[in-house]
């Protein structure tokens, strides 16, 4: 539920003029432009910010604590939006759950879309002209000069090696698309939203021919559409607005080298326009080297929120992949001790090299190297690691249908959960797991009540996959006197014999 | 931190890097407060790295290798 505490910042378009077309969209923009300009601050704009589905309430949890603003949280789901003064846009950029990051032009609450596609086509093919733009034009603007600054985030050094970020970033694309499909708003239409090349070099190239105001400037239109009573695709909403922007504003329209992107999000009745601030997601900025599931900075950075690591605490992925998670939690919440693990020559190879590569960077700008986070290659059934002594366990749990398989779940999930119980301190210790095989992660919990208790669950959406991320506290009960360990334990000297039987 | 930290275990292993400085064979009373101890143990337990080598178990005296920073903790099927 959207709920409005600033009127100047949000317009609803005035329900009862349905018919006069002209009041939806003259009357509306007034607001967006008329708020306050301090010298000092600068304009207050609204910014809008993608997050990982299921932790829109964590990302507006980081941005009240570092930006110091309400967010509200979008009906559209994986979307916030939260009002800032045009100091703060560097701030904005550090944000860790935030996905993608764009300027609200112009929001309607409300959107009465005309009976034909005709009609509604032409209504946002006038739209065009009569948005409030200039502040949210001026922040792209701010924006584009910081990136310049940073240097480091998206000049295009192709041709540099494999230690360049943003490279890899964009090498593993590929690898990348395969795994993570772009979250997409509804069912109800097939339409997707156009394609995003991440041709980030050329791009930086062409804004380094354009000096910033120069004339020919390229854009093109985004729009993400839901809902099922529209009569447009948006495809042909994209088109339409866009040919109505390129008139209005005498710009290129270019669909790969692009200076602006304009988004035009449609959810049911509520209409967002903006403007990209980032232009490839954020959520692969600590990984590079990828293995095939590794988990997105943003998603990592959200299952640790959750936990509230405390300064000293343990905490441990007994089943780390690339170690995007350990590392993620190294650099953010940094007073904690974190330590990776994995059976998997590979897994173990990659997340040491994506530490070394943090480290290096980190080196290189000065900051003191040496992460709190150590890697071991070890069996998930026998850690070792003293009973009762990490504080959180956090760890992304095979799925199934990305690694492992079904079967091997419903085996392996108990085992690990009592591996787990034992390492894990009673009473104070917690675990955050995801995991997309929800059944068997159920089954195997229920058996294990004496140990854990189920918190709270966030359900998630991972490389088009549902799924669900289950924060459990750790009972008072001690490891090996529970009723179930007691059967457990007994059971597992069988299934080890039963192994060796079939090898 | 230092609670959690079996300070024996990690003195000898220092010890036996040839890493250990000056560091006490126990906890000293009020070591909360003594910077100069503090940046000594954040420094063997942040800042030095074994590459090579092997961790050796106290009790059975097995040995798990270490190769480029990682511990191998794997048992054999026999030992499991």
């Amino acid at each position: 539920m959207k709920q409005s505490t600033d009127p100047l910042l949000r317009m609803s378009s005035q329900g009862d003029d349905v018919a006069e077309q002209s009041s939806n969209t003259v009357a509306a923009p007034t607001s967006s432009s008329s708020t306050e300009t301090d010298p000092t601050s600068g304009t207050t704009v609204t910014i809008g910010a993608t997050v990982p589905t299921g932790f829109e309430h964590t990302a507006a949890e980081e941005v009240k604590e570092k930006i110091g603003v309400d967010a509200q949280i979008s009906k559209d789901r994986g979307r916030i939006y939260f009002p800032i003064t045009t100091d703060k846009l560097s701030q904005v950029h550090l944000l860790r759950s935030v996905d993608n990051l764009f300027v609200v032009v112009a929001e309607y609450d409300h959107y009465q879309f005309k009976e034909s596609k005709e009609e509604t086509l032409s209504e946002l093919q006038e739209l065009a002209s009569k948005l409030p733009w200039t502040n949210a034009l001026e922040v792209w603007r701010l924006n584009r000069t910081l990136k310049k600054k940073k240097g480091h985030r998206k000049v295009g050094n192709t041709t540099k090696a494999k230690s360049n970020t943003e490279a890899s970033d964009v090498a593993a694309a590929a690898e990348v698309v395969q795994h993570e499909l772009p979250e997409e708003t509804s069912a109800a239409d097939g339409d997707a939203k156009a394609e995003r090349t991440p041709d980030s070099e050329t791009c930086q190239q062409d804004l380094d021919e354009n000096a910033p105001g120069a004339k020919l400037i390229k854009f093109r239109v985004t729009c993400n559409r839901a809902g099922d009573k529209h009569s447009f695709s948006s495809n042909e909403a994209a088109r339409d607005f866009g040919g109505a922007v390129q008139e209005f504003f005498q710009w290129k329209a270019d669909m790969t080298k692009f200076d602006i992107e304009v988004l035009l999000n449609i959810h049911n009745e509520e209409v967002v326009i903006g403007i990209a601030l980032t232009e490839e997601s954020l959520h692969r900025r600590n990984i590079s080297h990828f293995g095939p599931t590794t988990l997105r900075s943003t998603l990592c950075y959200g299952m640790l929120r959750l936990c509230k690591p405390q300064a000293s605490d343990i905490i441990l992925d007994p089943m780390c992949g690339t170690g995007a998670i350990p590392l993620e939690g190294a650099i953010e919440f940094s007073e904690s001790f974190y330590i990776a693990g994995d059976n998997n020559d590979m897994a173990v190879n990659r997340t040491v090299n994506n530490i070394c590569h943090i480290q290096k960077r980190r080196a290189d700008k000065g900051s003191p190297s040496g992460l709190p986070i150590d890697t071991v290659q070890w069996d998930l059934s026998n850690l070792p690691i003293r009973t009762s002594s990490v504080d959180i366990i956090i760890t992304d749990m095979p799925f199934g249908k990305r690694m492992g398989s079904r079967k091997k779940n419903w085996d392996l999930y108990p085992s690990c959960l009592r591996e787990m119980a034992r390492v894990c301190r009673p009473d104070s210790g917690k675990a955050v797991l995801l995991t997309q095989d929800k059944k068997c992660f159920a089954k195997a919990i229920s058996r294990m009540g004496g140990l854990w208790r189920k918190l709270h669950t966030v359900w998630v959406n991972v490389g088009g996959l549902h799924a669900g991320v289950y924060l459990l506290k750790r009972t008072t009960a001690v490891f090996g006197q529970t009723p179930e360990d007691v059967h457990e334990s007994r059971g597992r000297g069988d299934s080890q014999m039963k192994e060796r039987d079939d090898n | 931190m230092i609670p959690k930290l079996e300070w024996s275990a990690l003195v000898q292993a220092a010890d036996q890097l040839g890493h250990r400085e000056d560091l006490p064979g126990e906890l000293v009373p009020d070591y909360e407060k003594n910077e100069d101890f503090l940046k000594k143990v954040h420094r063997v337990l942040l800042e030095v790295e074994v590459i090579e080598g092997s961790l050796q178990c106290p009790e059975s005296g097995r040995e798990f290798p270490i190769s480029k920073g990682i511990p191998n903790m794997l048992l054999n099927e026999d030992e499991a």
